[in-house]
């Protein structure tokens, strides 16, 4: 026995399945996906009779139960999913048909109900509407006009399509019934009896929530793609209790339960609770696992995981924005680059090219983050001595030098990012090279980098 | 069949992990010849005159330096093992200890980019550089507090130590070439004991990159480099630098592999 509800319009979204799960674990929210559309839930009502009574008790019941919840529901019983369907559409209150007698309750229905049950699929839809148009031309007005046509001329005349909307108007079920799982949450939360204050004693309440979460994880074959680390905080002295809220992205799904504790923690160094804690809420997004293939002939790489923890080691000790895959820039600007999260691409490494580089070693710069500043002496408009403050900064008589090159740019724009400066490569006696500048505008000269 | 007391002996050796230690010190089986050597326990340079001389390259599980004064080349050398290893599949960790990386000049030596983690270390702002005392044994350039020094120090070699625990790179630099000589034997030298102990049997090679030989494991390398800068053109408008001249010389253990190689590392439009 299956049962079909619809609901009115305006009904919020999931109170009509939250009624039906009352009733039977087995529902199927029917309709397109958008939360305006899913108004209509069919439910195995299967063995329910013990419990409820007959069809009828049954469809008081949910009756009476949507209008406790201010639903206002339509409700079918019968013997099939189709059926149901069909008569909760047509008919207001509540309709309980006999299961065997689908074909000639639907007997009487309008032949245009059968839209009712097209699928989300647009193929599907303009096949239906043709489908309707056709059997409106041939004169067909009802249900029970069409079932009686015989099968074997209407899959002459209309394929196996319209066999199948034949029975479907006979009321059978082209498909079983398949239930909709409910949205699981994996949350992990523990109410401390006492506060706690450090994170010593946290990581051990952490280690107890992930676990379980791991365990949840692993049964899914689920990822945590997101962490969400919610810890309530003793009442403050006007009695409201603040609540420290972590939210941690995870480069690649992890469900390690030793991973996700370490980054949580390291992530509470940076950012710690400003007070004591007496509950804690560990609550993860899943995504599907990751599906490894190891191989014998690559050399073995750090795990997604093990990169992931050591970045946050490395980041609570040298600090935001100072770790990373460096990454070269668009622009002419000495010195510009850009910092990228670390993550080898394993794929990209096993294409790796293994030819042997045979051109001559590229002279480096060591580039002076920040310039230092210098005095150079300029004779006959070339660098003849450069001098810093610097300790151990070689400086001296110029042997040889190279420029200017003149470089500017950023100029068409209120920036502090603007250059414009004529460049020298200079060796000095004691045979280190430098590069060197003179800003333009100031007239001041810098060292930029040794040439190493 | 095998001597059953010398197999005991290995094994006892490979459980102690001091086989491959001590395979260095036995000599080689033929007089005159030189041991083989497994390609798969070293990393190259890629600088072919360097790799013949070094049998293959610097040592895997080995610590090893480079060391040169300024202007000797050793970023170069460094930046060319970065891209040898990481165009063969490798990834790289540089701990950039003054910050002092041209992403220009890793770019141009043939870095992936996307496989090197770079650390970048303390950045000293305008204000610390203008306004506090300099370092009394700050080798040159870097500037600010006394503090400010030793801590900058001190936090990238636990940056290097957490890089090299967690495994799993090919080629591990820490770069100290700023720091004067001095300093850098102010540190104890049981930090260099623990990182030879932490790469110790792995596929990891750990680089120094100092201004004078400071520390190698017992199967590493030292790299010493000079050079002179060579320039082209015969007029003030024409000359330009052209390339480093670079001596290395090689020194490793009972000197299993030894004597002075010349490279000459040239220099690319954009650097």
């Amino acid at each position: 026995m299956v049962g079909a509800l619809y609901a009115a319009e305006g009904t919020p979204a999931g109170a009509l399945e939250a009624v039906a799960r009352e009733f039977s674990p087995r529902i199927e929210v029917c309709g397109s996906p958008s939360a305006g559309e899913r108004r209509e839930v069919t439910l195995d009502l299967s063995g329910v009779e013990r419990l409820f009574g007959n069809g009828h008790d049954i469809a008081a019941a949910i009756r009476a139960t949507a209008a406790d919840r201010d639903l206002r529901v339509r409700v079918a019983i019968a013997g099939t999913r189709t059926a149901a369907r069909l008569l909760v559409h047509f008919r207001a209150g509540v309709t309980v048909i006999e299961p065997g007698t689908e074909a000639s309750s639907l007997a009487p229905l309008p032949l245009a109900l059968l839209a009712v049950l097209r699928t989300n699929d647009s193929n599907d839809s303009n096949a239906s509407n043709e489908l309707l148009l056709t059997l409106r031309r041939w004169g067909l007005r009802t249900l029970g006009e069409f079932v009686a046509l015989p099968p074997a001329d209407v899959a002459a005349r209309l394929g196996q399509e319209g066999v199948r909307w034949q029975r479907l108007a006979a009321g059978d079920d082209p498909l079983p019934l398949v239930p909709s799982v409910p949205e699981e949450r994996f949350e992990q939360a523990l109410d401390l009896e006492w506060p706690i204050d450090g994170l010593e004693p946290l990581s051990f309440v952490l280690g107890r929530l992930m676990e379980p979460l791991e365990r949840h994880l692993e049964r899914r074959d689920r990822g945590a793609a997101v962490l969400h680390l919610r810890l309530h905080l003793v009442k403050n002295t006007d009695g409201t209790r603040p609540v420290h809220e972590r939210t941690l992205q995870l480069p690649t799904p992890i469900r390690d339960a030793r991973t996700l504790r370490t980054l949580a923690l390291l992530d509470l160094e940076s950012h710690p609770p400003a007070a004591a804690i007496d509950r804690v809420v560990v609550a993860v997004d899943p995504t599907p696992a990751r599906i490894v293939q190891y191989s014998l002939i690559t050399r073995p790489l750090p795990s997604p995981e093990q990169i992931s923890t050591l970045m946050a080691r490395l980041h609570a000790l040298m600090g935001d924005g100072r770790c990373g895959a460096p990454a070269t820039v668009d622009s002419w600007q000495p010195g510009a680059f850009a910092l990228r999260p670390f993550a080898p691409n394993v794929n990209d490494l096993n294409d790796a090219n293994d030819s042997n580089n045979s051109s001559a070693p590229i002279l480096a710069v060591r580039r002076f983050r920040l310039p230092i500043p210098a005095r150079v002496h300029v004779d006959a408009g070339k660098p003849a001595r450069v001098t810093t403050d610097r300790r151990g900064l070689g400086g001296g008589r110029v042997e040889q030098c190279a420029g200017p090159w003149r470089t500017s740019g950023v100029w068409w724009e209120e920036s502090d990012r603007e250059w414009d400066r004529d460049e020298w490569d200079v060796t000095l006696a004691d045979g280190a090279t430098y590069r060197v500048f003179r800003e333009r505008d100031s007239n001041h000269w810098f060292l930029e980098g040794v040439i190493d | 069949m095998a001597n059953p007391a010398r197999a005991t002996v290995e094994s006892a050796l490979r459980v102690r992990k001091l086989d491959r230690t001590l395979t260095t010190a036995l000599p080689p089986l033929m007089p005159g010849s030189r041991p083989r050597v497994d390609p798969s326990t070293l990393i190259p340079t890629d600088v072919a005159t360097l790799d013949a001389s070094l049998q293959g390259g610097l040592p895997r599980g080995q610590l090893s330096e480079i060391a040169g004064p300024r202007s000797a080349g050793r970023t170069t050398l460094l930046l060319r093992l970065m891209a040898a290893a990481t165009r063969r599949g490798d990834i790289a960790a540089l701990v950039d200890t003054f910050d002092r990386l041209d992403v220009a000049s890793a770019a141009a030596a043939g870095i992936a980019l996307d496989r090197l983690l770079w650390i970048r270390g303390q950045a000293i702002t305008r204000l610390q550089d203008s306004g506090l005392r300099e370092h009394p044994d700050s080798w040159g350039v870097v500037p600010g507090p006394s503090g400010l020094f030793d801590r900058t120090i001190d936090r990238a070699l636990k940056a290097l130590n957490l890089v090299l625990q967690a495994g799993g790179f090919g080629v591990v630099a820490i770069d100290l070439a700023d720091v004067s000589p001095i300093v850098l034997k102010r540190i104890p030298f049981t930090t260099w004991l623990r990182v030879q102990r932490a790469i110790e049997g792995s596929d990891t090679a750990c680089v120094l990159l100092v201004p004078e030989p400071l520390s190698r494991s017992a199967g590493g390398l030292t790299l010493s480099l000079t050079a002179r800068s060579s320039w082209t053109g015969d007029s003030d408008r024409s000359r330009r630098l052209d390339a480093l001249d670079v001596q290395s010389r090689i020194a490793s253990p009972r000197r299993r592999v030894d004597g002075e190689v010349s490279l000459r590392c040239v220099t690319s439009v954009g650097v």
